[in-house]
């Protein structure tokens, strides 16, 4: 069933057990999977069937720190949430990246790869990916990786008939939690909005915040402020340990032969440190990814390698000649290591049409996420040149310890932390089933909850987290 | 006007500050005729990670 209206939907005897809050990857996947197994669930959407200005703007905000997006752009506030603008680039989590590590505090989840893998042929289906290869070692330091390039489902497109058909799941569109209200050990309801207006309260037996990786912290807080700590009784983490990819072009390549390596349909190919690099050097995960370079680019690069290493530019000229590709620029995407002061705050001045703090992102890059970068360059061109695969050319920004440049991606529009998995409730939001510590009733879905972000798109990992939650409240709610 | 470009043309002096960075002292390069030096020893110049022997 879906509603256009709190007012369409009250009119029903419709009485869910379970409210989600949100109707993105996270919250649809977990609204499947709870309607399937006969339990009556109510999915709240802000937004409507169709992108709107209006929806949209309570997404403005601010940011502090290193430069980033516009936070009413980098995402969506409409029925399938931010999966209606993703690139659909799939990947999950590798088992290292679930694994803490000593050069790096506050890393390492209470739950291993092995928790999420049993969920991935699921996630294979919703999200419509091939099945994964196994990651291809090169050298003990660099593994030749797969990054699936999927047909990017819109989940509000994929299972709006679904939903609507459902008798156990009813989504509400233009309507949305402003503020949960708790009193230490359950969330006793919801300050409802729809179209415009307060509605009232709402209550359920459960509560599933799946609103982003920016907005599900923002709720939190808001709803904490103002019920005196009754909604997470444990907030030292609220908003903080937030995570993005930083991305930025690192270099060049010259390939002795291209074809070593399959490209895909759009001539990239992938690569990631083995554990044991990271370990050695102390750095965090990455994507290297390999672009075949347009000829402008190669012309130049040639006659900086003439200034070098005049034999091989000859070489590389000649390879040319023959229309041979052999150059190629590598865009790093890579993990930021978890840091508290990375954090989402309510804004002290600016507020929403519904009088709700607009965010205030506070979030700048640390001295390990450049020797990431430095090092994983290095790393991959030590490995291209032991190998006798080919040469690499670090950005002169990046080798001079300069500032990041301003006109490149910057990211990867993934908001991850603010609510993270643990078992420290100093250090975390949720435990390890995603349910808000000392709450019996408030669970989160998506990538808020992430401990680290490894270096790969999150939509597969926060996909499987979503099938595991609703596998988890599918055995404890009883009809 | 100086002793030193009484003697020397403007045009030779340019063509002089022109041609020292390619010199292998002011490029920084490593030592690549060495006989203790390992050809296949990795190296990094100007950004660029090479083999030492690229370099001769």
């Amino acid at each position: 069933m879906i509603f256009d209206s709190y007012e369409a939907f009250r009119a029903t005897n419709f009485t869910p057990k379970v409210c989600i809050l949100g109707s993105g990857p996270a919250g649809t996947t977990i609204a499947r999977k709870l309607g399937a197994a006969g339990i009556p669930v109510v999915v709240l959407e802000a937004g409507s069937r169709e992108f709107s200005d209006d929806s949209q703007d309570f997404y403005r905000g601010s940011t502090v720190g290193d430069p980033y997006f516009d936070l009413d752009i980098t995402r969506l506030r409409f029925l399938g949430g931010s999966s209606n603008h993703w690139a659909g680039w799939c990947r999950v989590l590798d088992k290292q990246d679930f694994e803490p590590k000593a050069w790096a505090p506050d890393t390492g989840w209470p739950i291993s790869r092995a928790d999420i893998e049993p969920y991935l042929p699921e996630v294979h289906d919703i999200l419509e990916l091939p099945d994964f290869r196994p990651d291809v070692s090169i050298s003990d330091d660099i593994r030749w990786v797969q990054l699936i390039k999927s047909p990017a489902v819109r989940f509000g497109e994929k299972y709006a008939d679904e939903l609507d058909k459902s008798k156990n799941i009813a989504v509400v569109l233009n309507t949305y939690a402003a503020e949960l209200a708790g009193d230490g050990r359950r969330v006793t309801g919801a300050k409802l909005w729809s179209s415009g207006q307060d509605v009232g309260s709402f209550t359920a037996d459960y509560f599933i915040v799946c609103t982003g990786g920016l907005e599900n912290s923002r709720l939190l807080l808001w709803s904490n402020q103002r019920s005196n700590g009754g909604v997470v009784p444990n907030a030292a983490a609220l908003g903080r340990y937030w995570m993005e990819h930083p991305t930025f072009e690192g270099g060049n390549a010259i390939l002795a032969d291209y074809s070593e390596f399959e490209v895909d349909a759009t001539n990239e190919a992938f690569f990631s440190p083995t554990l044991a690099a990271m370990e050695r050097l102390k750095i965090m995960n990455f994507g290297i990814r390999l672009i075949e370079t347009p000829y402008a680019g190669i012309k130049s690069l040639v006659a900086d390698l003439a200034c070098t290493a005049p034999d091989m530019a000859e070489w590389v000229a000649y390879q040319l000649s023959q229309n041979l590709r052999c150059a190629a620029q590598l865009y790093v995407a890579w993990e930021q290591a978890p840091q508290a002061s990375n954090r989402i705050k309510l804004s002290k001045t600016d507020v929403d049409h519904a009088g709700v703090p607009r965010i205030e992102l506070h979030w700048k890059k640390s001295e390990m996420e450049h020797r990431t970068l430095l090092e994983g360059l290095r790393l991959f061109g030590t490995t291209l040149v032991e190998k006798n695969l080919g040469r690499v050319r670090i950005a002169d920004w990046i080798v001079n310890g300069g500032d990041y440049p301003t006109n490149e991606e910057l990211a990867g529009h993934h908001h991850m932390g603010g609510t993270r998995m643990g078992t420290d409730v100093t250090r975390s939001v949720v435990d390890a089933n995603s349910k808000v510590h000392g709450m019996d009733n408030l669970y989160v879905g998506g990538s808020s909850v992430f401990c680290t972000s490894g270096e790969c798109n999150p939509t597969a990992t926060i996909t499987a987290l979503a099938c595991r939650l609703g596998d988890h409240l599918s055995k404890l709610i009883t009809v | 006007m100086s002793f030193f470009t009484k003697k020397i043309s403007r045009r030779a002096i340019m063509q002089a500050l022109i041609v020292l960075p390619t010199l292998s002292l002011f490029r920084g390069l490593p030592e690549t005729t060495s006989s203790n030096a390992d050809p296949d020893a990795i190296v990094e110049i100007n950004g660029w990670i090479l083999k030492r022997s690229d370099l001769v």
